[in-house]
This record gives C-alpha cells, structure tokens and sequence, in this order.
C-alpha cells in the first residue's frame, strides 16, 4: 500500500498520550496533501475552493467535504475495488443513492474504534462485560459500519455469553427479556448496545408486557442513530427516562454515541442524566461550528453545521461537513438535530414536493 | 435588540381582552418584532362566523359594485399614499416580518397595489363576467333570459406564503363579489390582511362586521373543521400536502378552491441574444430571480436559453451571474435561517458534485452564498432549485426542445417569461398551453401579472359566485300573469 508509512505513523499518532497540537497539525497536513495527490475529485473540488498544498497551512484550511459527496464522488486514494471494505450510508428508498466510504484496510478504522470505545464505554477498562446488540451483525449487514462497529465491540469486550438479540425477523423479545432476567439474578453487570430506535421497539414491548428489570451495578446501554423517522418518535427526554426506567439503571449509564459512515472515529457522551449531553471524541478527532453556506467557523456559543476533521479518515477525506446542527461548549459540542429547511415558505414550488410528486 | 409589538387579526364583536393570543417572535436587520395571533375558541369563531354571515347578507350584499369598488380604490391609495400610516406600517414591519430586504418590499407592494386601484378593479370585473352588472342584479343575457351572479355568504380563506401581500388578492376578489370574507393568515406573514380589514373599516364602517381575520396553527384540524363547516366556500393556498390536509376538513357539499404551489421559468430565444439586448434580457431575468427572493409561484426556477445568437448561453449566464451579483448590493437576499442556509448548501454542493463527476455534461457553478448560477451546457428537466436566487440557466438548440421535458409537470405549470420575436412568442405560446403553463409574459415581469390575468388559468372572480339563471321560459310564463295582461 502506498501510503503505509503513513498509517504507521497514525497508528503511533492513535496511540500517542495526550500529543502537541502541532502533531495534530502536521498529520492533518500529510493526510491533506496525501489525499489531494491520489484523489482527483478531491483535488478539484479543492481547487474550485481555491485551497491547494501551498494555501493550506493548517487543518482549519483543509475544505470540509460535505457528506452529499460521498454519493456523488467516488473519495479514494485507491480504487474503490481494492479496498478490503466499504461502508455505505442506510437510504431509506431503494432508489437513494448511497454514500460510500471505502477502506484500504480496516486496521485504522479498528484501531481508532477500539482505543476510543474502551476509554469511554468500558469505562476505560480491560474487564470485558457480558453484551446484548439490538442491531443485525456483519454477516447480514456487511457494508453498514455500526455493523462492524458492534461486532468489534463484541469480538473485542464482550464476556462470554454476548449475544446479538436481532435477527431476520427482527428483535428477539424473547430471548432479549432472558438475557435481562439472567442479568438481574446473576448480579454480572450488563451492556446492552444497538440503534436508538430498536430500543424503542424494546421499550414499546416491554410496556405492552408490563415489564421491568433491575439491572446490576455496573450495567450500561449505547444507544446510536436517533430514531427521527423511524418506528415512533420519541423525545430524547422521554426515551431516557423510559430506558432507565425499564432496565432500572441511572440516566448517567445511558450513553450515546455519534457517529457517520462517513468517518472513522466516534464521540460519546458521558450519560444522558441531563440534556442535550456533550458530545467529544478522542484527540485524533476536531470539530469545528460553520456557517453552512459560507463554511466560516462560527464564533463559540453560535449554532451553526458541524464539520471534523478525523485523522482516522487516511482514504477518503479527513475533513467533513454534516448536515448536523450544533453548538461548541466547553469540553465538546452539543447535538441539536438535522438541519432541516422549512422548505419554502412562499407559493413557490420546493425541492422536496416536487420530488414527492414526481415519485407518485 | 429593540423589540416592536403588533397585534394580527380583525375580529368583529371580540374584545382583544376576551381572547386568548399567542406569540409570533421574528427577528431581521438587528430587530426583533413580536406578533400577537388570535387563538378563538368554538364559541367564539362560530359567533364571528355567524357574525359575518349576517352582516355580509345585510349590508354587502346591498351594495352597488360601484360603492364596493369605490371603497376598495379608496383604501388602495391610502396604501400607494408613503405618508399613510397605515403604508407607514407595511414599510416597516413587512420587512422584519419576511427578512426581505426593505426597498424591494417597498417596491414590490407599490406595483403590487396599483393593480387593485378602480380602473384595475373594473378591468378585472370585465375580464371575468364581462357585464359586471351581473353583480348588481339580473343582467339581460344574450342568450335570452337573465343571470345574477351570487357570490357567498361567507367564504373562508386559508392564505400561505410569505410574500408580502398576497392575500390582498384573495382578500379583494371576495369583496367584489360581494361575499362575507373570513381570512386565516399564514405564520410566516400575520400582518397585512388584518390592516388591510381595518383599513376598509376606516373607509367604510359599516363594512366592520363584514370581515374577519383570524389565525391557527397550520393543520389544527378542530379549528379547520369549525370554521370549514361554517363556510360557502373555502379558498387554501400552499402545498400540495397541506391542501390535501385542508381538502379532508371541508365538507363534501362545501366548494373547495385549492392554490397549489408553481413552478415557473423562462425562454430566451437567440433573437434576444446580441450584445445590447442580451444585457437588457439578462438585467430582466435577474430581477425575477431577485424579486421575493424567489418565493412566487411566478417566480423563475430556470432560464432555458437557445444557441445560435451572438452571445451564446454560456455568456448569457455570466451575465445573469453579474445581474445577480449587482442586485445583491442592491437589494441583498433576506437573512436565511440555519436550516434554509443549509438546503442552500445542500443543492449547490449537489450541482458541484454534478460539475465534479461531469455525469451532467459540462456545468459551471457560479455565485456566493447570497446567488447562485448553474450553467449547463446539456439539456437539463425542469426542475425547482433552491430558491433564495439559485437559478439555472439550461443552453438548448432551440426553444421548442424545452416542451417535451413538460410532460408529467402540467399541475405545477405556472408563468413562463419569454423573450422572443412575435411569430416565435405565438408558436411557443401554444405548445407551452397545450403543456399546462397558464401565464405568459415578458422577462422582468414575472413577478407582476398584470390586472386581469387569470390566476392558475382561472377565472378569479367567476370561481367565487354562483350564477343564478331567470330563464325567458319563466319571463315569458310571467307575462301570462301580469295585470296589465290582456
């Protein structure tokens, strides 16, 4: 691989205690000007911002790649056939075209996951935890990264006796209800992880069942992805304090973690006991607030599109833009949802409508 | 942040302390101005409707259109009057409410008021019944017999959009039929019907209780169902989705007249397209574009443009690019909200990705933030861009290629400005009928259909009444019965 000297020095980067902001600086730069050499819409899309090697001087100056070009370019600095596995964004129709995110090698992706997840969900820890997953595994979802997020987590911290409580035909209550019980008389803590909304789908029968548990100290849940359009939605409040309440656990065990197929490193919060919760990923990763249109960092404490910059993203680009809105506080950022539009507020024929109608 | 305050609404026989209101805040230019809306209970909206049942039944239906018509061109110069402070108010508070930018507002309700002055007024009568005595009473038909049209007792108007002032339309079309007007104004802009209603009160009192100007919150279906199962007739503007909404509140025997949302664009033929003309077409175009920020359903999405003239698309669109850019100094794009900045981004980040791929043939992606111009050098289907001045500018080898890519659009069809000589603009003009567009008309004047025009190819003012037929059977028959029958 071309650039193995550069994923040797990210593995030592990844592994680094507490590194300058110059060393930050210095790989963003490398990983830039690999990047801008071996990814020709990547270039041009640079070049049309004016921003080449000789303007970008530091990671703040690198263009954040908005996701939407994940779809419509193919960013790699290898060909899209050779890379050993490509993640693709969920669509929701059919016909939606997908994002992808290729990877040479899963070793970054891995090392960036692993070392993050034990430092905050495993509390920093070695001592593995018997686990529970609400999300189909790799072997039926092989280009969904929470997919291999899960399995990894699994492989790698969960006790014997972890288990995945989803399948084909969906969540197994039955076997999900089992484990809660085993859990609660054992005293072994627990773990539950999964997508936000297949904990709703939990929660709902749980209710219909009229059914509890206390799980033991120790115990936590991850929940990932939200569930805006999904099964019902739910205030982030009320599905806290129900899943406390259902899995008889402190809000603070609840965590969350956000992530994107886009990237290849994670943020957490530390507990949802209050809301909405800080958000921070590790020291590879950086965030910054803009302005959507001009891609202007905001000042702190202004709400505007979150764009970061993950030096675990060697392949693709090492900057992004969401479409997620937030706020920088101190120690991280807030999530305060998807940046909708209003669509439009006049007589004047949107985007969205058009497109509703055109597939009716 | 200084803060303004206003109250929205015109409720006859309600004191503003028996009603519960709630808040509207809008925020543009640095200021902060907090809108008052009404939220009636039952009681309350079915006393205003029964309020204006009686009233419109009594006193409006009495009137000459000559005296409705007199009232109305009164209080249209009171608002063409910029010392009025009724005109004072408009000029002021629109722009805050709408984020546009103030001149443009300022300019925009002039020419929009001048249609509605008398003269205009009577124009419209004509158009649409021909003999507006109609009106007054039973006119003398061609065809033997006679026919009054009727207009309802109580018609109930949803109104959408932030344009400034587009429910005077609706507003105004209902008076001169005569008809009892309850208004629900749109959140995104509470203000102008209900001055416009005090204003006819100042001109008129006794019109006081013909009016009512209400609000509720888009889709509340237990206060559709009260005022719609009060109404004759219900007009609702908006999408297409929101009027299916509204469609299910109104009573199967009550007459529904839906406003959807538009799609227009424009023409240019290589006629247009020397050095100095091409420049005017452009400096047309780019005014559309600019005007309301592209918020009308007249309002241009994309600009298709025929090769062959001195100056080629390509051209024509970085002339577009400098119009655009000239009028944004002018009269700069309204604020955009986080969300609305990032649909902006979104589409442009898509025409970019487009450019980058070359999946769409060769493109140009030109403008800040506050514009935007995408050139394409291939055919490209109709479709809306962003709004807020994001148009596209389609090179085509002649115009006439543009009808087919119509097909399946014909419910969204509206304006189509053209520029081209007159055999061109008679030919195009009946393809693009046949297609389903309903208002042709120069560039530079998309934004401002002429006093008249058939809205949505309607008859605005025909669609409101009820014609009622005394057939020469039953003049004859009567004539049996006079007593000076011999």
């Amino acid at each position: 691989m071309a650039s193995s000297p550069l994923i040797a020095e990210l593995h030592a980067f990844l592994a680094a205690d507490r590194p300058t902001d110059e060393a930050f600086n210095q790989l963003a730069l490398s990983l830039f000007a690999h990047q801008y050499q071996h990814n020709l819409p990547f270039q041009r899309f640079c070049q049309q911002r004016g921003r080449t090697l000789r303007t970008v001087t530091s990671w703040r100056d690198i263009p954040a790649v908005p996701i939407s070009a994940f779809k419509a370019l193919t960013l790699s600095c290898i060909p899209a056939a050779d890379a050993e596995r490509t993640f693709m964004t969920s669509g929701t129709t059919q016909k939606e075209v997908k994002g992808k995110h290729h990877h040479p090698t899963l070793a970054v992706y891995d090392d960036s996951m692993l070392r993050n997840f034990r430092q905050r969900f495993m509390q920093g820890s070695d001592r593995k935890i018997r686990m529970g997953i609400l999300f189909p595994d790799e072997a039926l979802l092989p280009n969904s990264s929470l997919a291999h997020y899960l399995a990894l987590a699994l492989r790698t911290f969960g006790a014997p006796g972890s288990h995945y409580l989803l399948n084909e035909a969906g969540l197994d209550h039955t076997r999900l209800h089992a484990e809660l019980a085993h859990a609660q008389q054992s005293g072994e803590p627990y773990a539950l992880l999964g997508a936000s909304y297949s904990f709703v789908h939990m929660l709902d029968e749980l209710q219909r069942l009229g059914k509890s548990f206390v799980l033991p100290p120790g115990s936590r849940v991850l929940d990932t992805g939200g569930f805006k359009g999904q099964s019902r939605e739910l205030s982030m409040d009320a599905f806290y304090t129900q899943l406390a309440g259902a899995l008889g656990l402190g809000r603070e065990h609840c965590i969350n973690m956000y992530g994107m197929t886009e990237l290849s490193t994670q943020f957490y919060d530390a507990g949802n006991a209050t809301l909405p919760s800080v958000k921070s990923g590790p020291h590879w990763i950086r965030t910054c607030v803009v302005e959507p249109l001009s891609g202007e960092e905001l000042p702190r404490g202004e709400q505007g599109v979150l764009a970061h910059c993950d030096l675990a993203n060697f392949n693709s680009v090492t900057t992004i833009l969401t479409e997620d809105v937030g706020v920088a506080v101190e120690g991280g950022f807030l999530l305060l949802g998807r940046a909708q539009g209003s669509a439009a507020k006049g007589c004047s024929l949107a985007v969205e409508e058009f497109l509703q109608a055109a597939a009716a | 942040m200084s803060t303004l305050r206003e109250t929205a609404g015109y409720l006859p026989g309600l004191q503003a302390a028996e009603v519960a209101w709630q808040t509207l805040a809008f925020e543009a230019q640095g200021r902060r101005l907090e809108v008052a809306v009404p939220c009636l209970t039952e009681a309350q909206a079915i006393a205003l409707l029964a309020r204006v049942r009686a009233a419109s039944r009594a006193y409006l239906k009495s009137l000459t259109l000559a005296q409705i018509v007199s009232t109305l061109d009164k209080a249209i110069a009171r608002l063409l009057d910029p010392a009025d402070p009724w005109r004072q108010k408009a000029d002021t508070l629109l722009p805050l409410v709408t984020g546009y930018d103030a001149e443009m507002v300022r300019l925009g309700l002039t020419g929009y008021l001048k249609t509605f002055r008398g003269p205009q007024l009577q124009r419209f009568l004509v158009e649409d019944f021909g003999n507006p005595l109609l009106l007054d009473g039973f006119a003398p038909r061609a065809k033997g017999g006679f026919s009054k049209a009727f207009g309802a007792d109580v018609a109930v108007h949803v109104w959408a959009g932030n344009v400034p002032g587009l429910c005077l339309w609706s507003l105004i079309s209902g008076l001169l039929v005569k008809s009892g007007t309850v208004g629900k104004v749109a959140s995104a802009e509470p203000l102008m019907a209900g001055w416009m209603a005090q204003l006819l009160v100042e001109v008129d009192p006794q019109l006081a209780d013909c009016l009512a100007v209400v609000w509720w919150k888009g889709g509340d279906t237990a206060q559709e169902k009260v005022f719609f199962g009060h109404a004759d007739l219900v007009l609702a503007y908006g999408g297409n989705t929101a009027l299916a909404q509204v469609r299910q509140q109104v009573p199967v025997s009550t007459r529904f007249l839906p406003y959807g949302h538009k799609l227009s664009f424009g023409l240019v033929a290589n006629t247009a397209l020397d050095v100095r003309k091409a420049t005017r077409a452009a400096q047309q175009a780019a005014h559309d574009v600019m005007r309301y920020d592209q918020q009308g359903c007249y309002s241009p999405h994309v600009f298709y443009v025929a090769r062959g003239g001195k100056i080629s698309p390509d051209e024509f669109s970085r002339y577009l690019a400098h119009e655009l850019s000239a009028l944004e100094k002018k009269y700069p794009r309204r604020a955009l909200s986080l969300a609305d900045a990032a649909d902006l981004a979104g589409w442009r980040q898509t025409q970019e990705w487009q450019g980058l791929s070359g999946d769409s043939g060769a493109m140009d992606v030109a403008g800040d933030g506050a514009w935007t111009v995408v050139y394409n050098n291939t055919l490209q289907p109709l479709a809306p861009g962003a709004l807020n001045r994001t148009v596209r500018v389609v090179a085509v080898d002649q115009l006439a290629d543009v009808i087919p890519l119509l097909e399946g659009h014909r419910a969204f069809l509206q304006t189509v400005g053209v520029a081209a000589a007159p055999r061109e603009l008679f030919e195009l003009a009946e393809q693009l009928g046949r297609a389903g567009v309903t208002r042709i008309c120069a560039l530079g004047q998309m934004t401002s259909p002429e006093a008249g025009w058939h809205h949505d190819g309607r008859f605005s003012l025909l669609d409101l009444v009820q014609m009622v037929d005394i057939e020469s059977s039953a003049e004859a028959a009567a004539d049996t019965l006079a007593p000076y029958v011999d």
